[in-house]
């Protein structure tokens, strides 16, 4: 299993054998490749699109605002329409890919690792951490991750990186709670049980045998949470306490266009619809990814990779 | 088993018909936000004042919002008998929905209620700070008011004061007893509040039996139930949502939205550079678009029907060329126009306040000044508007809406314009003795009074005005009803008619 | 079994009692509720005596001493913005949010575990690819989008539905319907993911190689492994809604704890900010042993 593992994780690899294989199991998932291409172009707006068109996104127009899509008049800028100011959404969707995807993934990553981390510990360990840490988990979740935003915001600037903070935090229960629980039955079982008779180490045992059995859990919900993050950082800024003009999110994009929901949909409905096809490349990809990385379920790939080449 | 089956359906049955039963005359209203109190001493906050405000409390004095006239209420008529202290002849025969009747005494404790130390009361705190006010009972009624320092506008200012019974505790009261035609009869927290019609009241009977608020904080959401009949009027819908010219009316809302500049900070301390502020601001662009095409283009820090406030000043026109100019003579003269300037955004604060705000910083970008825009909320907000500024020695501009619905200047230019007021960000003897001669100035002058004070803190540029802003009410095509300037803070049921 | 419930009671209090020192002092640390509370132009005199009137004006942990003091005599304070005991404020909206949150989850669960199980059965299936579609859709999608389209389609479209407010049955299908779809398609990708592991797990194969068991049992048996990490979500997404589900109370004009909250830490009114942190907080420590006892009673191996 560790073997498959490294053989996925790292692509970029010279061995160009190893990369072949992966890219010819994930030719073998249609869906899945059309989720890795969007998510590279998404990677791609968000590492390029403020360089080449942080003028043109900003530029304004208040009396063309609103501008209804699909009308190729007005230059392929606005085919997508224009917003509540005149912007192009098109370019402006481009160029939030970047604060966006830095929200989403910073915060994700970190309250996934924070969280796993302290959830394995709990989970293992037999002692007072095994109680002391998911009480931890029990006061993070009742504490309202509004209550903290503001608290941060107040006495900190709004800025990608406070709110990155802000949401890490409130995400880590997760985490926490699903790794001890998955780990609490997990380490019960026979093979962890026989490691630890024949003598392995704590961190061997932790990292060999019970890691691989959750990871596919986490990866679920760590793919869903990006979604939820970037709601959350929506909703954030609809309250006032998240990323503020003249910054951008799609989160941002979609609470400022809410009002226009009625008259003006496409000024949501755009970064909404980002948002969601972002998700689900993810998901799709990561239920790729766990098939790929189970030698008792590879087969369903290279069994199709086989028809398909 | 069977009958009960019959019986059940019949509840169900009566339970879903129950609206149909509805009178005629009743009416339903869904209000932006819940009334988290019913004190009618906090009467003067929108929310509170819409269903109270001469409803259930009544004043007595009522300010005519058309004409700016005083207009009597519960007292029949006054008169200055000097010393700074007014006598006020109350109405004969007014009772409370308790069933007592008004006297002098009603109205001492009213006063000396709202005004108390231990009760902070909105009313009392708004418009009568930094006075003494002493009311005296003459007889049973008439009654002696009396202000330490005299004040001009004495019967203006108790317009405001709502008048409770003598009875009434020194503590926020959950059963708020008026003189008003209508009675409070349900308040059910967090959904609804229910007034009905009295039969005892004094004056002409209103149309309406039953008036039923519902607190709806999303904008179309309450657009949407007059839509659908399950409400007849929304007082505040937003622009967005005020698409049907049937039922959808805008009305001035007496709000005046203006950037403060805060003029003792270089580079603002320079009278060129709020000049070229003004001039790089292009407000037609606004009209019609994020701003209603109703709103008018302001240039004095109350509506035009306010004292002293209808005489033309001139609108700065858009000219980022000017203001470009205007800076580059600045600079010569060593002025640090390069400095980042703070522009500050209060969230929420009216509709489209932040695209507004976005809109300005380019607007400022274009005409050479180097701005950074931050959209804060209300508590933070507050510590810029107010002395001491947050800002510190950055300079900064505060975007603010101010209300002025009370037909008189003299609740404004202090706190906005003296050196000593709390949202000043001026300070020039000149305005200031304007203020102070105006404010202490009674009958005919009065009005010129207070131009000479708008004209001067025109001259300094001393803000950049943006608008008098408008709002939309949606009203059921059922009843007779339109929202004038005054449905921003009350809404008289007795003004609701059915066709 | 008595003693785990025990030591849990003991670490949940002490929980609780860290929650209330760090909300307390961090609240306070966001400004002064009398700014907010006056309006602008009152005197100095008048914001002097608010701070006086509400006991601003002491040090902090001397307002701390008042509050636990009073606080276990079980008095939680009185709410600044509504002149009222700040715990008959919070427990009025709880209500309501319990109810929205117990109907919701209830319905959610149930879905989830049969659809999503049925999805994991037939991987790669029609059946899978529809559903986990629709889910995600369901769990990406802004919840306003949902619940404003809902409006406007089924109370000002059809008129077939109140468009908000509380009353009757009929007022409550919108804002469940609006509140179910995010933890659907979150739970249900759970227990999809989790059934696929369980059911290519060795024993599962064993049992079904060996022909020991009928379709069902197994079934039933990798359900039963698959769940813990699903109860764990689904306690999650409940704690989340027991929070309050700010966008559909805002909406839907439903007096919940979740509208109550934002308003009351915007507005700085501290006391109800505290109440609520606690009584959601006393639900949320409630729900976290229900689910340890979860876990031991479907995995016997796991013991407290």
């Amino acid at each position: 299993m560790t073997m498959a593992e490294q053989r996925i994780l790292s692509p970029a690899k010279p061995e160009a054998g190893r990369l072949r294989t992966a890219l010819k199991l994930l030719w073998a998932d249609k869906p899945a490749t059309v989720a890795a291409v969007f998510l590279l172009v998404i990677v791609l707006c968000a590492v390029f699109g403020p360089m080449l068109l942080e003028q043109v996104s900003s530029r304004q127009n208040l009396r063309g605002r609103n501008a209804p899509p699909f009308d190729l008049a007005k230059g392929w800028l606005l085919i997508l329409g224009g917003d509540q100011l005149g912007r192009p959404l098109l370019a402006r969707i481009v160029v939030a890919a970047s604060n966006t995807m830095a929200i989403a993934a910073g915060a994700v990553l970190a309250s996934m690792l924070i969280g796993s981390a302290l959830g394995l510990c709990a989970g293992y360990s037999r002692g007072r951490a095994g109680d002391l840490i998911p009480r931890l988990a029990d006061v993070i979740m009742s504490f309202p991750s509004l209550l903290l935003a503001v608290i941060v915001l107040y006495m900190l600037e709004p800025s990608v990186g406070n709110i990155i903070l802000v949401l890490a935090i409130t995400r880590i229960p997760v985490y926490l709670r699903t790794t001890r629980a998955e780990v609490l039955e997990v380490r019960e079982r026979m093979f962890v049980q026989a490691a630890l008779v024949m003598g392995a180490s704590t961190p061997r045992i932790i990292f060999r045998h019970i890691m691989p059995m959750i990871l596919p859990t986490i990866l679920t919900i760590a793919t869903l949470d990006f979604a939820f993050v970037m709601l959350a950082e929506s909703s954030l800024s609809f309250l006032g306490i998240g990323i503020q003009p003249p910054e951008v999110t799609w989160g941002l994009m979609v609470a400022q266009g809410r009002p226009y929901l009625t008259t003006a949909w496409w000024l949501s409905f755009w970064p909404g619809l980002v948002i969601i096809l972002t998700t689900l490349s993810l998901n799709l990809l990561s239920n790729w990814m766990r098939i790929a990385l189970d030698p008792t379920q590879r087969w369903r790939l290279e069994m199709g990779g086989r028809k398909n080449v | 088993m069977n009958y009960r089956t019959h019986l059940l359906c019949g509840v169900a049955l009566l339970a879903c018909a129950a609206p149909a039963f509805a009178a005629e005359t009743d009416v339903i209203i869904a209000l932006n936000e819940e009334l988290e109190v019913v004190e009618p001493c906090m009467a003067s906050q929108s929310n509170i004042g819409r269903v109270l405000l001469q409803n259930i409390s009544e004043t007595m004095t009522e300010l005519n919002t058309d004409n700016g006239n005083l207009m009597p209420r519960l007292a029949e008529s006054w008169e200055d008998v000097g010393g700074g202290t007014w006598r006020f002849h109350l109405r004969d025969g007014v009772t409370f929905s308790d069933g007592s009747t008004l006297d002098a005494g009603d109205i001492k404790h009213s006063v000396e209620r709202t005004l108390s130390p231990d009760l902070t009361c909105e009313i009392g705190a708004k418009y009568f700070g930094g006075m003494t006010i002493t009311p005296t009972v003459v007889d049973d009624l008439t009654i002696d008011i009396t202000s330490d320092p005299a004040q001009p506008i004495l019967p203006l200012l108790l317009s405001t004061l709502t008048v409770v019974p003598a009875e009434t505790p020194i503590e926020f009261t959950r059963e708020p007893v008026g003189t008003g035609p209508y009675v409070l009869s349900e308040w059910n927290i967090g959904q609804s509040i229910i007034l009905d019609r009295r039969d005892d009241y004094w004056g002409e009977q209103p149309a309406v039996t039953k008036a039923t608020y519902l607190f709806r904080s999303d904008d179309a959401v309450r657009a949407a139930m007059v839509a659908t009949g399950e409400a007849d009027i929304s007082p505040l819908i937003s622009q967005n949502d005020a698409t049907n010219a049937e039922t959808d009316f805008s009305y001035p809302n007496s709000e005046t939205t203006y950037l403060r500049i805060d003029s003792n900070i270089a580079p603002l301390n320079d009278v060129r550079v709020r000049q070229a502020l003004n001039l790089a601001v292009d407000r037609e662009a606004f009209l019609g678009t994020l701003i209603p095409a109703d709103a008018q283009i302001a240039t004095h820090m109350t509506v035009p029907t306010t004292l002293g406030a209808g005489a033309a000043l001139e609108v700065p026109a858009y000219d980022p060329e000017g203001a470009k100019a205007l800076l580059e003579e600045a600079r010569a003269d060593g002025v640090p126009v390069d400095t980042e300037i703070l522009l500050l955004g209060r969230l929420g604060n009216f509709p489209n306040v932040t695209e507004v705000m976005e809109a300005l910083q380019q607007m400022f970008t274009d005409g050479g000044f180097n701005i950074k825009l931050q959209m804060v909320e209300v508590a933070e907000w507050v510590k810029y508007y107010s002395k001491p500024f947050a800002a510190g020695e950055t300079p900064a501009m505060v975007q603010a809406m101010h209300d002025n619905n009370r037909g008189d200047p003299v609740f404004s230019m202090f706190f906005k314009y003296a050196c000593e007021g709390l949202q000043s960000g001026i300070c020039d003897a000149e305005l200031d003795a304007d203020i102070a001669a105006a404010t202490g100035t009674a009958g005919e002058g009065r009005g010129a009074a207070w131009e000479k004070a708008f004209a001067k803190a025109h001259d300094l540029s001393a803000d950049v005005f943006l608008f008098h802003m408008v709002g939309f009410s949606r009203v059921s095509e059922r009843l007779d009803f339109t929202p004038t300037i005054a449905t921003n803070s009350e809404l008289q049921l007795s003004q609701i008619k059915f066709k | 079994m008595q003693k785990f419930l025990a030591r849990r009671a003991v670490s949940s209090a002490i929980s609780l009692v860290l929650l209330v020192i760090a909300v307390f002092f961090l609240s306070r640390l966001t400004g002064d509720p009398t700014d907010l509370y006056l309006p602008v132009d009152a005197s100095a005199e008048a914001r002097e005596n608010f701070r006086q009137i509400h006991g601003l004006n002491d040090p902090l942990y001397v307002q701390f001493g008042h509050y636990m003091l009073d606080l276990v005599q079980l008095d939680f304070g009185d709410s600044i913005r509504r002149a009222r005991p700040a715990l008959e404020v919070v427990t009025e909206a709880f209500v309501w949010t319990l109810q929205l949150a117990a109907i919701t989850m209830v319905g959610v669960t149930f879905a989830a575990i049969v659809l999503g199980s049925l999805a994991a059965f037939r991987v790669g299936g029609l059946f899978d690819r529809v559903a986990t579609f629709f889910s995600l859709i369901g769990a990406s999608a802004p919840d306003f989008w949902i619940a404003i389209v809902a409006i406007v389609v089924f109370a000002v479209g059809f008129g077939w539905l109140p468009t908000s407010g509380t009353g009757t049955v009929w007022h409550w299908i919108l804002p469940v319907s609006v509140l179910f779809i995010r933890p659907f398609g979150l739970i249900l990708q759970v227990v999809r993911g989790s059934m696929i592991t369980a059911l290519s797990s060795a024993y599962v194969k064993t049992a079904r190689a060996k022909g020991v068991a009928p379709r069902a049992t197994i079934f039933v048996h990798a359900l039963r492994n698959a769940m813990l990490p699903v109860i764990t979500v689904i306690g999650d997404q409940a704690a989340g809604m027991l929070n309050g589900a700010v966008v559909v109370e805002t909406i839907f004009g439903f007096p919940g704890v979740g509208k109550l909250m934002i308003d009351s830490i915007l507005q700085r009114d501290f006391a109800v900010v505290l109440a609520s942190i606690m009584v959601t907080a006393f639900a949320i420590f409630l729900m976290n042993i229900l689910i340890d006892l979860a876990y031991g009673a479907l995995d016997p191996r796991i013991r407290y």
